[in-house]
């Protein structure tokens, strides 16, 4: 059997038990040990694949993810998204839907300490939602908001899934982390302009929110500064080079474990947060090691560099293919956690993405803007599920049934990324250039 | 984030298998507990790091060794308490549609992969170990052993092998008669269960910890 035989037999295996419920992370170091062993022997096969976990796992890089996973836990306790709301309400609750669009401003910058989305949606619909009814928004606003709303944590830094992109295509952690800013902001603005457009057109949708004097607006300001000081540490940390992203992560972890502290957070809430941070990174690293165990054995089998050239050789332009693989990931995002999805399938669709002449960053801020869109669309569209189970009063269906116009706001920011992708590049060049 | 341990009161039902989930419960709690602390020392570690570089010019000596070698416990310790909870990612929607015999049947077929798996993972690991000890491997900057970062490996993978142990037994007493209730076993959640996770992770954690 040629190792190429051999490597398209692993792929199907590989599918296969992930099909059938085997956890990621053992499926793919499972298809990657049988893989090595049948190509290069037992004891040169077990034996690598064996130093894989070590070895890989034990890297400066990786060690940035607890520490953005512990931000985000630790935000919940800060007291931070009420705060935010209020703020936002003030500042812009005058527009048309304003309390909507001010959930989405808040949303914005809570993702500026949460990477995310379920959560993010989680706090929105016992924050927003409530001052949304009170104030005669629709149901389905209210709800499909927060819901959409949510998802623009992952983009946003602190993301550990652009972490995870990056260290497995081997770009710059920095770069994509200071990419994934301004996209973000337009997911926002596009969602905000939909809310505003469709609160003119019909007003009974969400009245605007006035009366409240300047004085009331600059008090409510200082209640964001904390946000705003995370995002400065994290931004220019990765933007200057004054500090690794481990380093800016622990200073934003250590912000918001004091800002956590004076909110009233004790020994249990701490103790639990970093247990959850705890259960979240190992198992995000046991996926990183299960893949690169497997990528190992593709690399071997010289699959994705035989996928790419087949690719590129096809008869087709590459916004089409480009096209054909993002809709794959909507349909695969629709039975998967983000990250599982993106460490499968990367090793494979990443060179033959890059050999179509597409920028890696790029690609980076696009597949994990897709990947977010999953998060809001049937049939599993957990952040829906979210929403109603914290708002039981909100049937599914009104959830749903409110989401729909933030998802064609979401391909229409999609495809503002593809017909402009100055808007992913344009601070990643600066700091290149700078 | 897919499933998680039924309710413990089942235990009567398998009384011997439960007590054994309990216990190995507690330890995985324990490595979890250190992973946890591992996160904060590296927070803490981080802090005084940037603060003693850029104020005093007197960065941590060996900080990036002793991040490296840290990575091992988060990175290990904590893998048997997210396969106890169901934490590692899946696919389930194949498995969502089965009920009785087909379904446990299939979980068993997971965990017998897994257990082959980490098995072999567990020898190596140790041989890895093995040959750092011996050689008395260490980091280049602030010379500090590597063998314990090592050992973390094949230590947490045992417990893990455990784990899927005690699932492997819950599973086969399940499928020799699915009229019987699951003890020490993960089983596949709704979106409306997983929905209720998600929300107690963020908000419940958040209030009860204000409470106490």
């Amino acid at each position: 059997m040629s190792e190429f035989t051999i490597g398209i037999l692993g792929v199907v295996a590989l599918v296969t038990m992930v099909f059938l419920g085997v956890r990621v992370f053992i499926a793919a170091a499972a298809v990657g040990l049988v893989g090595m062993v049948a190509m290069i022997g037992w004891s040169a096969g077990a034996g690598m694949v064996g130093t894989i976990p070590h070895s890989k796992s034990v890297s400066y890089t990786l060690s940035v993810l607890p520490m953005f996973i512990l931000i985000g836990f630790l935000a919940f306790h800060a007291g931070l998204t009420e705060k935010l709301f209020d703020a936002a309400t003030k500042w812009i609750g005058w527009l048309p839907g304003g309390l909507a669009v001010a959930t989405v401003m808040a949303a914005t910058g809570f993702a500026a300490v949460s990477g995310a989305s379920t959560a993010t949606a989680a706090v929105f619909s016992r924050v927003a939602v409530p001052d949304m009814l009170k104030a005669g928004y629709d149901k389905r606003l209210a709800a499909g908001v927060v819901a959409a709303g949510g998802t623009l944590a992952t983009l946003i830094p602190p993301s550990a899934i652009l972490v995870i992109y990056a260290i497995i295509v081997e770009e710059s952690v920095g770069m994509l982390l200071v990419a994934g800013f301004l996209p973000g902001i337009v997911s926002a603005l596009v969602y905000c302009g939909l809310i505003v457009v469709m609160a003119k057109l019909n007003p009974k949708l969400g009245r605007p929110i006035r009366g409240y004097t300047w004085t009331q607006r600059w008090k409510s300001v200082p209640g964001t500064v904390p946000i705003i000081a995370v995002v400065l540490i994290i931004f220019s940390a990765m933007y200057f080079g004054w500090a690794t992203p481990t380093e800016a992560g622990a200073l934003g972890a250590f912000v918001v474990f004091a800002l956590a502290l004076l909110h009233g957070m004790r020994w249990h809430g701490l103790r639990e947060s970093l247990l959850e941070s705890a259960k979240l990174t190992v198992m995000i690293f046991s996926i990183i090691w299960g893949v690169l165990i497997f990528v190992r054995f593709l690399g071997y089998a010289g699959l994705p560099e035989a996928f790419a050239k087949w690719v590129v050789s096809l008869d087709v332009p590459p916004i089409v293919i480009m096209i054909c693989i993002l809709l794959f990931y909507v349909v695969l995002g629709m039975f998967m956690d983000a990250i599982g999805m993106l460490l499968l399938t990367l090793p494979v669709v990443y060179p033959a993405v890059i050999a179509l002449g597409y920028d890696p960053i790029w690609f980076g801020i696009v597949v994990v803007k897709m990947a977010e869109i999953c998060l809001i669309t049937p049939p599993i569209g957990l952040n829906c599920f979210v929403v109603n189970g914290v708002r039981p009063d909100i049937p599914l269906t009104t959830v749903f049934r409110g989401i729909m116009p933030f998802f064609i706001a979401d391909v229409i920011t999609v495809g503002l990324f593809l017909a402009f992708p100055q808007i992913i590049l344009w601070v990643p060049q600066l700091m290149r250039a700078g | 984030m897919q499933s998680n341990t039924p309710s413990d009161d089942a235990g009567a039902d398998a009384p011997t298998l439960s007590a054994l989930d309990r216990r190995l419960g507690t330890v995985e709690t324990g490595f979890n507990l250190v992973a946890a602390l591992a996160i904060f020392v590296l927070m803490l570690i981080g802090v005084w790091q940037v603060l003693g570089r850029t104020l005093f010019n007197a960065p941590v000596r060996g900080y990036i060794d002793f991040v490296e070698l840290s990575i091992s416990t988060f990175a290990f310790l904590g893998i048997a308490y997210c396969q106890r909870l169901g934490g590692h990612v899946r696919m389930e929607m194949v498995l969502k549609p089965m009920r009785g015999r087909l379904l446990w049947s299939t979980e068993i077929f997971g965990t017998v992969v897994a257990l082959a798996v980490i098995a072999v993972l567990i020898w190596y690991g140790w041989g890895h170990f093995l040959r750092a000890y011996q050689l008395g491997d260490s980091t280049i900057d602030a010379e500090l052993p590597v063998w314990p970062s090592k050992l973390a490996v094949p230590v947490a993978f045992a417990l893990l092998w455990l784990r899927l142990l005690v699932q492997l037994a819950g599973y086969v007493r399940l499928a020799l008669d699915p009229r019987r209730r699951p003890v020490a076993v993960t089983t596949v959640l709704t979106p409306e269960e997983l929905a209720a996770h998600e929300i107690e992770e963020s908000l419940g954690a958040a209030e009860r910890g204000r409470r106490r």
